[in-house]
This record gives structure tokens, sequence and C-alpha cells, in this order.
């Protein structure tokens, strides 16, 4: 994916995820941190769900693993691609599995178990044809 | 002594009415329900109408008022219930409770849905939810259970396709099912795939229906006759914490044990069992959350026909969501109606017989990888 062009397509979610240009620092999913809690949230809520209190943003460390998979083959909403794949990934450090996007180039490499990272590309459209940046993890070594 | 009773059960069959209004299905199931308990309408005290989707396809709102009215009902309190696919249930558990609080002698309940309706796609958890922005579709959160239970499990496609072929097997004996021909597992395994690893013929058909449940004190409900005892409704929602283990909702699990507890039975008790069988899975988790069996083991109990008509605990009889179609707010209470048709000995060729006790479980709604929803409710006779 060309990321100048992405540039300046707005995310199918704000706030979930980093924002281009991507030079600095790789694609990242934004998540919550309770301080006293000591709790990762992934999307950030407005208050922690165990004490109430202020929730941090904070980028997740957004590689990890896949727990389980699907794909898609009926006619997919949003202008997916067909077929398109969707997960569970446990990510490293906060230990959080969380649902999301999977690369739909790399439908057939991906499997329980397979490493993952996060990437951000344009995928779809917002449900009436405007193009829409999206995340999806893609398998750590492309085959 | 059980606090409340079902004395009426009604029900339309189950298919495309293109040519239907949801309105008019609904009151023709709560026409039913009213004629099979000999009770007329003044003597309806509250009403519960449950339905899903009517807002977002049809802009239809605030329904039941309509439809207790063309069954001649009115003045009373009327409540929308909307809770995905528990919302037939959900509403029969607030029924029940209005009930047993004394607050109302009888209590009418009605579930309808029109999902044929062109381009419906496939269904989601409302437009504005990160997840569904994220390709998240109802079936996909069921498939990706499917697939964890054969790794963790060693359960097969064939296993799931089971599922599909006992509940047809099943509907062919329910004169109310949408789908009545028999279908082999390599016929299952053979439609076209869906979400992997479901075929078409393991994913809940869309419906249009109605049913109806009439709900009465015991006293009353023993100078009518012929009433079947609700022993316990219950309702939980779900713990949206992450990790989620996909193997099993924790909610089942634990809309189980207060169910059980609260009735005072287990599952050696029960004679049959219907169930939320959108998707092949979600049948043999629910056996393995209702202690039908140990957990993992759930593709086997099918696999030996334990759960078939005639097998140690018949589930899903009527032909389940598989065989019936899923028209979402009259599902819940579809159970109901065939737990209570069993149990009044009126089932025909899938009658199981000596039927005493019945369990209905219906789940509905996803969220973080739990459900929104799960109802419990058993009944006896």
């Amino acid at each position: 994916m060309d990321l100048e062009k992405i540039a300046d397509i707005p995310p199918a979610v704000p706030g979930i995820f980093t924002l281009p240009p991507y030079d600095k620092t790789p694609p990242a999913l934004l998540g919550g941190f309770c301080q006293i809690c000591n709790k990762y949230y992934f999307p950030k809520p407005r208050y922690c769900r165990v004490c109430l209190g202020k929730v941090d943003e904070t980028v997740l460390n957004s590689e990890g693993t896949v727990y389980s998979y699907t794909v898609i083959r009926k006619k997919p909403p949003l202008g997916l691609p067909a077929p398109y794949s969707v997960g569970y990934i446990d990510l490293s450090e906060s230990g959080l599995r969380i649902f999301c996007l999977l690369d739909p180039m790399a439908v057939n490499q991906i499997q329980v178990g397979t490493a993952v990272r996060l990437a951000v590309g344009l995928l779809g459209h917002d449900g009436h044809g405007a193009p829409r940046l999206r995340p999806y993890f893609t398998p750590v070594k492309l085959g | 002594m059980a606090s409340v009773s079902v004395i009426g059960l009604g029900m339309i069959p189950f298919g495309k009415y293109p040519e239907r209004a949801l309105v008019d299905m609904a009151s023709e199931a709560a026409y039913l329900a009213l004629k099979d308990a000999g009770i007329k309408p003044a003597q309806v005290d509250i009403c519960f109408f449950a339905n899903a989707f009517a807002g977002r396809l049809f802009g239809d709102i605030t329904i039941g008022q309509n439809v207790f009215w063309e069954v001649g009902i009115n003045r009373v309190p009327v409540i929308n219930v909307e809770n995905a696919c528990t919302s037939g249930s959900t509403a029969f558990y607030l029924a029940f409770n209005s009930i047993a609080a004394g607050q109302a002698e009888i209590a009418l309940v009605v579930g309808a849905e029109k999902l044929y309706v062109p381009e419906l796609g496939l269904l989601d958890s409302g437009q504005t939810e990160w997840e569904t922005q994220l390709g998240q579709v109802v079936s996909t959160m069921f498939a990706m259970r499917a697939m964890r239970h054969m790794i963790e499990f060693n359960t097969t496609v064939e296993q799931l396709a089971q599922v599909a072929v006992k509940n047809r097997r099943h509907g062919q004996m329910n004169p109310y099912a949408q789908f009545r021909t028999p279908i082999t597992v390599e016929e299952v395994l053979a439609s076209p795939v869906i979400v992997e690893p479901f075929t078409r013929l393991q994913c809940c058909p869309n419906a249009d229906g109605a049913a109806a449940v009439l709900l009465c004190s015991p006293k009353l409900a023993k100078r009518l006759g012929r009433a079947v005892n609700v022993e316990t409704a219950i309702l939980c929602s779900g713990n949206y914490d992450s990790p989620q283990d996909l193997t099993c909702w924790e909610t089942d699990y634990r809309a189980a044990k207060l169910a059980y507890e609260r009735a005072g039975l287990g599952p050696e008790d029960l004679d049959l069992v219907e169930c939320h069988d959108a998707f092949t899975i979600a049948e043999i988790l629910h056996y393995e959350a209702l202690g039908l069996c140990p957990i993992g083991e759930g593709g086997k109990l099918v696999e030996e026909n334990e759960t078939s008509l005639g097998g140690r605990i018949p589930v899903n009889v009527s032909g389940g969501l598989l065989s019936r179609g899923h028209p979402l707010g009259a599902t819940g209470v579809a159970q109901v109606v065939e737990i209570g048709t069993q149990l009044r000995n009126e089932a025909g060729s899938r009658q199981v017989n000596g039927a005493k006790v019945g369990l209905a479980q219906c789940m509905g709604g996803d969220k973080a990888a739990d459900t929104k929803s799960c109802t419990m409710i058993i009944l006896s006779i």
C-alpha cells in the first residue's frame, strides 16, 4: 500500500489505531491503561471498569499470535475483499485477546498460532462507497 | 410448587411470508394462544412483544400495542422487548417475573420477526460497533469458536455436520419447521462454504415467523386444567473482559448453573432440550454448558446419537433453528411452545415418550467474544 496515498483517507473507526504516516513508528492499535488497576483495555473505555478511574490512552504492542480465525466466503459487507478473513489475536505484553481483520492477501497463510503484526491500509468503504483505512494483522513472515 | 404456569401455546409455521405484515403474523400467534387456553382478551393483565429487527428493516417501533389490539387487548401494560436472539425468551422471563411477583394473573408473550427481505446479507450487531466496522458478522464469532474447539478437543467437521443432519431429521416431523427434507453428512459438507468451517447447511436459515405463550398463576391454571409448570426462567448477560475463551461461553455455563439451582434440578432430570443451534457448533457448546456431556465431548455426543429422538437426551426435536429457521424475536417463544407441546404429549411423531421436564436455552448477540444475553427456561408437567 502506498503510504502517501492513504494519508488523507479517514479511518473506518477513529481512535483505535495510529494514523499514517508510519515512517517513524509502525502502525499500532490504540488502547487504554488504568495505572491503578494495572489493566489494559482495547478499545480505550471512558472509565476503568474495575475502579471507574481515569484510563490513559496507550499505544499497544501490536504484535501477537492468532488465537482463532475464519474466512468469510459469502458476499462481504462494507466493500471488504472476497474472501476476507478475521481473527482473534493474542497481543504480546498487554495480554489482550482482540478481534481484528486479517490480511486479505494472506488468507491461505494464516492459521491458529501464526505470528502476526499490525498493518493499516485502504480496505473497504464506509458503507456508502467512501474509502476507509482499516487495521489488519499480517503474518510476520510472509510466505 | 412452581409459581407460574403456561396455559396457552400458539404458533404459525415458520417460513416465507412476503405478503404478510409482521403484525398480521404476530396477532395470529396471539389468537392461537388465547384460543388454546380458552382465555378472553379482557382477562389478560399484561403483554410483552418481542422483536429484534423491525426497527432497522422497516422503521417500525413500539409494535406490541398494534399486535395486541388486533386480538382485542387494550388498556393493560404493553412492553416491547428487544434482546437480539433472546428477545422472545427475555419477554417470557419478564412475563414469568410479573406473575411470580403477583403483579398480574395472566400474561401474554408474543414474539415475531420478518427476516425475508431482499439483500439482507450477513447479520451484524449494529453498524456503529467497531467490530462490525472491522468485518465482524454474527457468523464469524461462531466460526472462530468452531475453529478453536476443533483444535483443542479434536471436534471434527463431520461431527459439526451431524448436528445439522440430526436436526433436519427431527425437523421433517415438525409441520411448523421451514425445512423438512432430510440431509446427509455428505450433503452438508458439500454445500457452499459461508464462513469457514461452516457450509450453508450448518447455518440456520432466515425465516418469517411468530409464536405466543400465555402464562398465568398456578391457582388459575389449576382451575383451567392442562397447565405446564414453569420451574424457572433465567436471564443473564455476559462478561466482556479480555481474554475470553472461545471454546465456550462462560455465560452459558453460569446461566445453566443458576437455572438448575433455582429449579432444584440437574441435567440428569431433563427429558428434552431445545437450544440455540444458530450454527452447528453452538449446539455442541450448549451440550457442554448444560452438562449433558463432559467439556470437550459435545461432538462425540451427537456422533453417538445421544441427542437424537430416542436417544439419552433428545436435543432440538423441533428441528431447531437449523430446520425451523430463525426469526429472531419469535425463536425464544417458539422453543417454549415446543417444550410445552412435548410436555402436553401433543407432539405427534416427534413426541419424546413420557417427557416430564424440558429446558429451553437461548442466546443472543455478541460482544467482545461473549454473548450479550442468555436465557434458560425449565418447564415441567
